[in-house]
C-alpha cells in the first residue's frame, strides 16, 4: 500500500511530534504526576502507568510503520542474498 | 539442585541445536534461499541486546533500586520510533559503501582515515570486554548456583566425578563460545560480512530467552501468587518502607539518572558492536526495520513485564535480603522444586550470554583485522601470492582471543562489581560512537580531526569518570584519587569533575563524557576545513537518499592496468573464486572495446569498484591504502582531467546552455547562407569554444578518390591543414573515414600509426580527434580537431558533442548539393516547358480535308517532350503524303532533331519529287548530327494520288504500317526496303507502290504502340493485336479508330501515360464523288 509522497513531510511532522511526545512522557514533569503512592487494583499508579504506557506507545509506533512507504528508497532497497547469483 | 551432568548435558545439547540451526541456515544461504531474510528473524535478532544483564541484572537490580532498571529498555522503544530515518540511512549507506562494522562506518565516511578506524577498534575492544566478562560470569556463576548453591558464590570449579579433574566453567564456555563464533563467523572472507548461521542461532536464542523468561514469571506471578495485584498488595503490606522502590525519589532512584540512563540505552542500542552488526551489517531488506520498530519494543515489553512481579517475589521470598538479588530467576523455581523450569531459565540466560558473546566477538575481530591488522601489514610489505588464507585465520584467532580476553578481565576484576554496572560502563562507551556516527551522517562539515577528537577525549573522560571508581572499587587503586582527585587536584576529583558535584555517577559521567565529545567534535569540524576526500565520502553519506547524484570527479588512470590486473590485485586478498565472481557481476554492466579492455573513462570506476570489493574484506581504510600503493608502483596516477566545458562562454547573443555551440551551429546551418561561410563559422566556433589549435573539415572528392579540405581554421601548417588526405588505413583519417567510425587519441604518446604519429609529434599535437562527415549513413567527409595543449581533455561528453556538430556538417551540405540540384532541375523543368510548347506547334493541328479520304492523326508524348512526329503534307489537289517518324529517345535533343526533320521535308520535299530521293536526302543532310548526337531515325514515308488510288511509299527501318484490305477483309502489311536514318552516309531506299480501293484503312504507327507492355504478362500489344483491332474497327470513322486504337492501348496497359512517345496516323480510303460510278 503506497500513499502519496506528498504525505512525507506532514509524516515526519507527525513523526517529531511522537517522538518529543515520547521523551515528555517518560520523563521528569510527567513521571511525576503518576508519582504518588497509590494503588489501582493493588498495582502501584507508577507502576501502571509503564506497563500500560509502554504498550500504548508501541502500538503508536506500529501504526506509524503500517503507514510508512519506501517513496525514497532507491536500488538498494533490497538486499537479500539474491545478489549472489 | 541439579546435578553438573544434567546441567552440561542440558548446555551441550542446547549448543548442538544452535550449532545445527546455525549450519542449516547457513547451507540454504549457500544455496541461494534465506531463511533468515523476513522481518520476525530480523526482529528478533534484534534481542540480542537483551543479555544475561537482562536476563538476571533487571530483576537484581529491581530488587535493589526499584524502577532504575527500566530506562535501558524504554531508551530502545523511544529510539526505535526514529529507526526509519535513522537507522534506515545507515543500512543504506554501509550497503552502497560496503560496509562491515561500526570502525569501517566511522573510518569510511571521514575520508577512509586508517587511524580513525584503529581508535574506534581499540575503544571498541576496550569498552566490550568487560560486558564479555560479564556474559561469561553470568554464565558461570548460574551454573554453580544451580549445581551447587551451597557453596556460595565463587570461582565455578568443579569436579566431574568421572572425570577427576578441575574445571573452569567459565573457561569452557568461552571455548566454545570462541569455537562457534569461528564457526559461524569466520568460515570465509565474506566481502558482505554477512553471517546467516549466526543470525538464525541468535534468533532462536531470542526466543528461547523470552520463552525462559516468561514462564518463570508466569509461574510466579500466577502460581505463587495471585497476579499482578496480589504480589504488589503483599510486598508493601511486608515491606512498606520498601514502597519507594516502586517510586522515583532521590538519588539514585532520582530523576536525572533517570534520564541519563535512557539516553545511554538509546544510544547503545544502536552504537554497541554487536547491535550495529547485527542491525546493520545483517540486515538483509530495508523493510523488514520498518517492522522491526514495534516488534522490537514489544519484545523488550514483555521480557520485562515479569521483572518487578519476580524481583518483588523475591524479596518476600529472601526477607528482604538483596544478597543474590540477582539470581531470583532461577532461586525462586529452585525453592519451590521447580526444577525443569529452573533448568529452562537457565538454558534462557545461558542463550542471552552466548548471544552477545558469539556476535561480539565476530564483530570485535571484524574490527580488529580491517584497522589494526591489515594497516600493519601494508606498512610491513607482506608480499605473498595469497594473502586470504592468512586473512582468515587472523580473524579466527581474534575472535577467540577476544573472547579470551574478556575471560580474563571476568577473572581479574569481574567479582567485585554487580553485574549490572558493568554492562552501563559498556553502554556509555558505546555513546561515544553517537556524536561522530551521527554528525556524520547529517552534517557534512563533519571532518576527520573533528570525529578524532571528540572520541579520543570522550573515551579519555569514560575511563577517567567510570573506569577508574571501578578499578578503586575492586581495590586496584589507592581510593584517595576518589576523593582528593588526580594529582591531588580537587577539581579532577573522578565523579565530581571539574567541581559538577551532587549527580550520580551516571549522570555525571554521561554529563561530561558528551560535553567534550560533542564540544570538540563540533568546534573542530568548525574550524577546520575537510579535504577532498572527506567532502567525496561526505556527500556519499550524507545525500544517499537524493534521487540523483552529481557525476563522479572527472578523472583518469595513466599507465592504467589491465581488467585482468585488478583481478589480480582482488585476488590475492579474496581468493580467486570470488574475485572472479565479483569481476564478472561488474563486467556484465560495462562495455568493453573491441581489444577486451575498458573504455578510458570506465577505468576509474573499475578502480573504486575494486578498492569497493577489497573493503568488504579488509576495511575501507587498508583497501584504500592497498590500491594506492599498487598503482604508485606501477607508475600509474589518478589525474584531474583538464574539464574541457569548464572554458566553454556564454556567447553574448542570448544562449544560456553549455552547448550553446551545438546551438550556434544548428542556427548556422539553418540560416541557409552559402554553404563555405556555414562551414568556416562552424569550425571558428567549434575552436574558439574549445580552444583548439586547428580545426579541418575534409570532403570526399569523387574524382580523386581523396578527402579534400574545404575548410579549416587554426594554425596553417603545410602538412596538416591543406593537404589532401588519401583513403587509407594508415593515417587515423583515413581509417575514420574508411571504417566510418569516430577516432579519438587522447594522449599522443600512445598512437599505433606510425605514419600520422610523425607528423602529429613534430606538429607538437598532445590530442585530437576525427569524426566522420555522415550522410543518409555514409561517409562523404571528416571533421577534425586538433590540440596542442592538454592531453585527455577529449571526454565521452565532448565526443558526443563533436559527433553532433559533424552531423551537422552533413545536413549544411546535403542541403547545399540539394539546393543545386533543385535550382538545376528547375531550370531543365522551365526549358523543356519552353521545348513542348514548340513542339506541339510543330505537329498538324488539323487535318487537311480532301475529298475522297478521311485523315486522323495524333502524337502523345510520353514525356514532356517526344521524339515522335507525322505530317500531312498536301501537294496538290490530287496528292498528299503522309510521313511518320520517330527518333530515338524522348527529350529535348530529340525533339530539335525531329523539329529540324519537319522543317528539310516542308521545305525539300516538294522539290524532290519522289519519295526514295527524299529518303536519300535526308539521311545525308541528317547523317553527321545524328551521328555526332549519337541518335537515329526510323521514318516511314508515302504518297497518295487521288486519280488512282496509288499509294507510293518508302521505309527508313520503321514499324511496318497496316493496310486492312476490305475486298479481301485482311490486313496486309506495307514492306519497303531501307535502312533506319543515321547510320550510313548513304543508303539506297526502295520504293513500292500499291493500288488502294475503297473502304481500305492504312493505319501508320510508332513502336511506342506495339511495344506498349502489359503490366502483369510484360507482354507486347503487338503487331497481331493490333491487326485484329483494326479489322474490328475498320468500319468507324478515322478519328474514332484512332481514338479507340488509343484507349485499347490504354486498357492493355493499365496505365494512361504511355511509356514511349505514340503517335497514330491513319487514312481512310472512301467512295470516290462522282468516280467510277458509271
Amino acid at each position: 500500500m503506497s500513499k502519496p509522497s506528498s504525505n512525507q513531510p506532514r509524516l515526519r511532522e507527525a513523526w517529531v511530534l511522537f517522538f518529543i511526545l515520547g521523551i515528555v512522557m517518560l520523563n521528569y514533569p510527567l513521571l511525576q504526576i503518576f508519582n504518588k503512592p497509590v494503588t489501582v487494583f493493588g498495582i502501584p499508579l507508577l507502576v501502571l502507568y509503564f506497563m500500560l504506557g509502554w504498550p500504548l506507545s508501541i502500538g503508536v509506533i506500529y501504526l506509524f510503520s503500517q503507514t510508512l512507504t519506501n517513496d525514497d528508497s532507491g536500488p538498494g532497497k533490497e538486499n537479500e542474498p539474491g545478489d549472489e547469483e | 539442585m541439579i546435578p553438573v551432568w544434567l546441567l552440561s548435558l542440558a548446555s551441550l545439547c542446547y549448543f548442538g541445536i544452535l550449532f545445527a540451526v546455525a549450519y542449516h541456515a547457513d547451507r540454504k544461504h549457500a544455496a541461494g534461499q534465506s531463511l533468515i531474510s523476513n522481518p520476525h528473524v530480523y526482529s528478533l535478532s534484534l534481542a540480542v541486546y537483551a543479555t544475561s544483564w537482562t536476563f538476571y541484572g533487571s530483576v537484581g537490580r529491581a530488587a535493589t533500586s526499584g524502577l532504575d532498571f527500566l530506562p535501558i529498555y524504554l531508551g530502545p522503544t523511544l529510539i526505535a520510533f526514529s529507526w526509519w530515518f535513522l537507522l534506515r540511512k545507515i543500512v543504506r549507506v554501509s550497503k552502497e559503501q560496503n560496509i562491515v562494522s561500526i570502525a569501517d562506518f566511522i573510518s569510511s565516511r571521514y575520508g577512509k582515515s586508517a587511524f580513525l578506524g584503529a581508535v574506534v577498534t581499540v575503544f571498541a575492544v576496550l569498552g566490550i570486554m568487560p560486558y564479555i566478562a560479564l556474559q561469561l560470569k553470568a554464565v558461570a556463576y548460574t551454573f554453580d548456583h544451580l549445581s551447587n548453591p551451597l557453596a556460595g558464590p565463587g570461582r565455578a570449579l568443579h569436579q566431574l566425578p568421572n572425570f577427576g579433574f578441575r574445571f573452569d566453567t567459565a573457561l569452557v564456555v568461552a571455548i566454545i563460545l570462541a569455537v562457534f563464533g569461528v564457526l559461524f563467523g569466520a568460515r570465509t572472507l565474506d566481502a558482505s560480512e554477512r553471517h546467516e548461521g549466526l543470525v538464525a542461532a541468535i534468533a532462536l536464542e531470542s526466543l528461547v530467552k523470552i520463552v525462559a523468561f516468561v514462564a518463570v514469571g508466569i509461574f510466579v506471578t500466577y502460581v505463587l501468587f495471585d497476579g499482578f495485584g496480589d504480589i504488589f498488595t503483599d510486598f508493601l503490606a511486608r515491606f512498606p518502607e520498601k514502597r519507594n522502590l516502586l517510586m522515583f525519589g532521590g538519588g539514585e532512584n532520582g530523576y536525572a539518572p533517570w534520564f541519563s540512563l535512557t539516553f545511554i540505552s538509546m544510544m547503545a542500542v544502536m552504537f554497541l558492536p554487536r547491535q550495529f552488526h547485527i542491525m546493520v551489517i545483517e540486515n538483509s531488506s530495508e523493510e523488514h526495520i520498518s517492522s522491526a520498530m514495534w516488534r522490537f519494543p514489544a519484545y523488550m515489553f514483555i521480557m520485562n513485564l515479569f521483572v518487578i512481579p519476580i524481583a518483588l517475589a523475591g524479596l518476600i521470598m529472601f526477607s528482604g535480603n538483596t544478597a543474590g538479588a540477582d539470581y531470583f530467576v532461577l532461586s525462586l523455581p529452585m525453592q519451590y522444586g521447580q526444577r525443569w523450569l529452573a533448568l529452562l531459565v537457565f538454558i534462557g540466560g545461558f542463550s542471552a550470554s552466548a548471544g552477545m558473546v558469539m556476535v561480539s566477538s565476530v564483530a570485535l575481530a571484524t574490527m580488529v583485522l580491517n584497522h589494526l591488522v591489515m594497516p600493519l601489514i601494508i606498512r610491513l610489505r607482506i608480499e605473498a601470492a595469497d594473502i586470504s588464507g592468512l586473512l582468515i585465520n587472523i580473524k579466527r584467532l581474534a575472535i577467540v582471543a577476544v573472547i579470551l580476553l574478556g575471560y580474563l578481565y571476568y577473572q581479574l576484576i569481574g567479582e567485585s562489581y554487580a553485574l549490572v554496572n558493568i554492562g552501563l560502563i559498556s553502554f556509555m562507551a558505546a555513546a561515544q560512537f553517537a556524536p561522530a556516527l551521527i554528525g556524520g551522517l547529517f552534517w557534512r562539515r563533519a571532518n576527520r580531526r573533528g570525529a578524532l577528537t571528540g572520541l579520543i577525549l570522550g573515551f579519555v573522560v569514560w575511563f577517567y569518570t567510570l573506569l577508574v571508581p571501578s578499578f578503586v572499587r575492586s581495590g586496584w587503586l589507592d581510593p584517595s584519587i576518589l576523593d582528593h582527585g588526580l594529582f591531588g587536584l580537587s577539581f579532577l576529583r573522578p565523579l565530581e569533575l571539574f567541581g559538577l558535584s551532587g549527580f550520580d555517577i551516571w549522570t555525571h559521567a554521561l554529563f561530561w563524557t558528551m560535553f567534550f565529545n560533542i564540544g570538540s567534535f563540533l568546534s573542530l569540524s568548525l574550524l577546520t576545513r575537510t579535504t577532498r576526500n572527506e567532502d567525496e565520502q561526505a556527500a556519499k553519506f550524507v545525500d544517499v537518499f537524493q534521487p540523483h547524484r552529481p557525476p563522479a570527479q572527472r578523472e583518469r588512470i595513466s599507465k592504467a592496468p589491465s581488467i585482468m590486473e585488478f583481478v589480480d590485485l582482488m585476488a590475492k586478498f579474496i581468493g580467486e573464486k570470488q574475485a572472479h565472481t565479483a569481476i564478472s557481476q561488474y563486467l556484465g554492466h560495462r562495455e568493453i572495446d573491441e581489444r577486451g579492455s575498458l573504455s578510458e573513462y570506465e577505468l576509474p570506476n573499475l578502480k573504486r569498484f575494486t578498492e569497493r570489493t577489497l573493503a568488504g574484506s579488509v576495511g575501507a581504510a587498508p583497501a584504500r591504502i592497498i590500491i594506492e600503493n599498487y598503482l604508485a608502483t606501477r607508475g600509474s596516477r589518478m589525474e584531474d582531467v583538464f574539464d574541457i566545458f569548464g572554458s566553454v562562454t556564454l556567447s553574448r547573443t542570448s544562449s544560456r546552455e553549455q552547448l550553446g555551440v551545438l546551438y550556434e551551429s544548428a542556427r548556422l546551418v539553418a540560416s541557409g547562407a552559402n554553404l563555405q561561410s556555414i562551414l568556416d563559422d562552424i569550425l571558428s566556433l567549434l575552436r574558439q569554444q574549445f580552444k583548439f589549435d586547428l580545426c579541418v573539415i575534409r570532403i570526399l572528392d569523387e574524382d580523386r578518390m581523396a578527402l579534400v579540405v574545404r575548410s579549416q581554421v587554426g594554425m596553417s601548417s603545410q602538412h596538416l591543414g591543406e593537404s589532401e588526405r588519401e583513403l587509407t588505413m594508415e593515417t587515423y583519417i583515413g581509417s575514420t573515414f574508411l571504417t566510418n567510425s569516430t577516432t579519438v587519441v587522447n594522449d599522443t604518446d600512445f598512437m599505433d600509426k606510425p605514419r600520422s604519429a610523425q607528423i602529429i609529434h613534430r606538429e607538437g599535437i598532445k590530442a585530437f580527434a576525427h569524426t566522420p562527415i555522415v550522410i543518409e549513413g555514409q561517409p562523404i567527409g571528416v571533421l577534425s580537431a586538433f590540440s596542442r595543449t592538454s592531453k585527455g581533455m577529449l571526454t565521452e561528453e565532448f565526443i558526443a558533442l563533436f559527433e553532433n556538430l559533424a552531423g551537422l556538417i552533413g545536413v549544411a551540405w546535403r542541403n547545399s548539393q540539394q539546393t543545386a540540384g533543385l535550382i538545376a532541375a528547375r531550370e531543365q523543368e522551365r526549358e523543356l516547358q519552353i521545348a513542348k510548347t514548340i513542339q506541339i506547334s510543330l505537329l498538324p493541328n488539323s487535318t487537311p480535308d480532301l475529298p475522297g479520304i478521311e485523315l486522323a492523326g495524333i502524337c502523345v508524348p510520353a514525356r514532356q517532350v517526344g521524339g515522335d512526329y507525322y505530317d500531312f503534307l498536301p501537294r496538290s489537289t490530287d496528292r498528299v503524303d503522309l510521313v511518320i517518324g520517330d527518333v530515338s529517345g524522348h527529350n529535348v535533343g530529340a525533339a530539335l532533331i525531329m523539329a529540324e526533320t519537319r522543317t528539310f521535308i516542308h521545305a525539300r520535299s516538294a522539290d524532290i519529287g519522289n519519295i526514295h530521293s527524299i529518303m536519300q536526302e535526308l539521311n545525308e543532310f541528317f547523317y553527321e548530327d545524328l551521328t555526332r548526337a549519337e541518335l537515329f531515325i526510323t521514318m516511314f514515308y508515302c504518297s497518295f494520288r487521288q486519280t488512282d488510288r496509288r499509294l507510293t511509299y518508302s521505309s527508313a527501318g520503321h514499324n511496318r504500317p497496316l493496310l486492312w484490305r476490305h475486298n479481301r477483309s485482311a490486313c496486309e502489311r506495307l514492306d519497303a526496303e531501307g535502312m533506319i536514318l543515321g547510320i550510313k552516309p548513304r543508303v539506297v531506299f526502295e520504293e513500292k507502290s500499291t493500288q488502294l480501293e475503297a473502304g481500305d484503312v492504312l493505319l501508320l504507327y510508332t513502336d511506342g504502340v506495339t511495344e506498349a507492355a502489359h503490366p502483369d504478362t510484360g507482354q507486347f500489344f503487338g503487331e497481331e493485336r493490333l491487326c485484329t483491332l483494326l479489322e474490328d474497327i475498320q468500319h468507324l470513322q478515322a478519328q474514332v479508330i484512332v481514338d479507340e486504337i488509343l484507349r485499347q492501348v490504354r486498357i492493355f496497359t493499365g496505365v494512361h501515360n504511355f511509356q514511349d512517345d505514340v503517335s497514330l496516323v491513319v487514312m481512310k480510303v472512301g467512295e470516290v464523288l462522282g468516280a467510277r460510278s458509271a
